[in-house]
């Protein structure tokens, strides 16, 4: 398997250019709009949602900042990634590659676009006085953790996408019921004692995005357990996915 | 009987069928309400296909439409897998089924070039060493540098034909593309093909252009309603096919 994708780095490597690229091609501020659009929505959010929340904290902004680009990051690579299969159908039908690629990519390109993210989340961090501690050594270690785990997903969801077509529109709406579920726009402790309290738990995203901001905003160990259970179920996530595709894939050129 | 390395594409009792389907069900919501309707019936394209290619070939696959070449072409470039049976290929394989898969309307001819080589399975370096012949064999020029989109078909056509005849294979499948450009880039398509074939490359055409087959290749198969129906000479099976199908 890696000899195949190893002989194919070039095409991983201009299909991942072509996904940050091409997609902005012909508009005016082109790449700058991955990180215009999550900031416009941290925009509307911190705006809103003083109003609706009691308690926002110190530096709700910064707050906000921290949750939403992960966020950003791991929405794009799944609505992407479910889709890409289908919308690569005119080379699927026409040339032989290794259709891993194709995942694979869209999880590089949103993993190239959230790195250039970061500096963003670093400005914020030092204009609003938080200032940056020793813990973000953490920081690479829960990127890579998302990355698998969004990988592992998308392998499972662009193989299926090509036969039943709904799979689009219901992981589409998953993801817009667990921004809900996620603690990007409250405190991850808030639902603690409630009768949704598990729900945060059994949320993968819920324990990424709370060591995001555990390292970053409150500068403190993240739950290390927590992380590395979540890293080896994306590690078996990523397994199953990556056989589920192969599976999949040989019906590819057919179906799309 | 051949050595194992001599082969470069083996055919073993290979069938295939597709689904017909009389109203594809793709959404979920008919899925599931008609679940236990008989929607498909599969039908057989490629029945027991037995064949060896030897490395240096030049092969013609030749019948009417519909008989079945195109599909068998596709098994051997993997895009599509045999029902039964298997097919083993040995060595780099290239198929130029339709030329210009994945070009990018917005990015310049000489941006295609890479993406495009990168399809066929180069490393940047490969390409850095052909692209100069590439551009030189596409005759576009200062074009090379403006997206392809305004390129006019046959600029389009003569870029990507050039990027796959110079991608080094050791196995070309070729399919009806011969008739590309104006007659002198035809002609020089020709020539490069023929110097490829000098070159111990295996090549697997589909065509209906007998003659230009005839000059090309020295095997020539005959697919009839998926089957073999004979496998010989160039001109032999020529002559047969005319008598029936002519």
């Amino acid at each position: 398997m890696f000899k195949n994708l190893y002989n194919y780095r070039q095409l991983l490597k201009s299909n991942v250019k072509k996904e940050i690229r091409g997609k902005y091609k012909g508009s005016f501020l082109g790449v700058l709009w991955s990180f215009v659009n999550p900031l416009l929505m941290t925009l509307v959010y911190a705006i809103v949602f003083p109003y609706i929340l009691k308690d926002t904290g110190d530096h709700y902004v910064t707050f906000i900042v921290i949750g939403i680009l992960p966020w950003t990051f791991f929405t794009t690579v799944i609505s992407q990634g479910t889709f890409c299969v289908l919308a690569n159908a005119g080379i699927i039908k026409k040339v032989y590659f290794p259709r891993e690629i194709l995942p694979i990519s869209v999880a590089c390109s949103g993993l190239v676009n959230f790195l250039i993210s970061c500096i963003i989340m670093f400005i914020f961090l030092l204009c609003s006085g938080i200032g940056i501690s020793v813990q973000i050594l953490w920081l690479p270690l829960i990127i890579m953790v998302q990355t698998i785990l969004s990988l592992g997903i998308i392998l499972i969801t662009s193989g299926i996408n090509v036969y039943i077509r709904d799979a689009e529109y219901i992981i589409n709406f998953i993801i817009n019921m667990l921004f809900y579920a996620t603690p990007i726009l409250y405190k991850s402790d808030m639902f603690i004692g409630t009768s949704v309290e598990w729900l945060i738990h059994a949320n993968p995203m819920a324990i990424i995005i709370t060591c995001y901001r555990d390292i970053l905003f409150y500068q403190s160990m993240p739950h290390v357990k927590s992380l590395l259970v979540v890293l080896l179920g994306s590690l078996l996530l990523l397994f199953i996915g990556y056989k589920v595709f192969k599976k999949l894939e040989k019906g590819f050129a057919e179906e799309v | 009987m051949k050595q194992k390395d001599d082969v470069a594409i083996k055919v073993e009792h290979m069938t295939k069928s597709f689904k017909l389907y009389y109203d594809k069900a793709t959404t979920l919501k008919e899925k599931l309400v008609f679940w236990n309707k008989k929607k498909s019936e599969s039908r057989i394209v490629l029945e027991d296909i037995n064949l060896e290619i030897g490395k240096g070939e030049t092969v013609a696959l030749i019948g009417t439409n519909g008989s079945g070449k195109s599909t068998l072409l596709k098994l051997m470039t993997k895009i599509i897998y045999p029902t039964e049976g298997k097919i083993i290929t040995n060595g780099k394989l290239t198929s130029l089924l339709e030329l210009g898969a994945g070009f990018h309307p917005d990015f310049t001819g000489r941006e295609n070039i890479y993406f495009n080589a990168s399809i066929f399975g180069l490393t940047a370096a490969e390409i850095d060493a052909r692209v100069q012949d590439i551009i030189e064999f596409s005759e576009l020029g200062e074009f090379i540098d403006s997206p392809v989109r305004t390129y006019s078909s046959g600029m389009y056509m003569r870029l990507a034909f050039s990027v796959a005849i110079n991608v080094d294979a050791e196995i070309l499948l070729i399919d009806e593309i011969l008739a590309v450009g104006d007659q002198h880039f035809q002609d020089k398509c020709f020539e490069k093909l023929e110097q490829l074939k000098n070159s111990d490359k295996t090549i697997v055409i589909v065509s209906h252009s007998l003659d230009a087959v005839k000059q090309l290749c020295a095997r020539g198969i005959w697919i009839y309603n998926g089957k073999v129906r004979m496998d010989g000479s160039i001109d032999q099976v020529i002559d047969e096919y005319l008598k029936i199908c002519g």
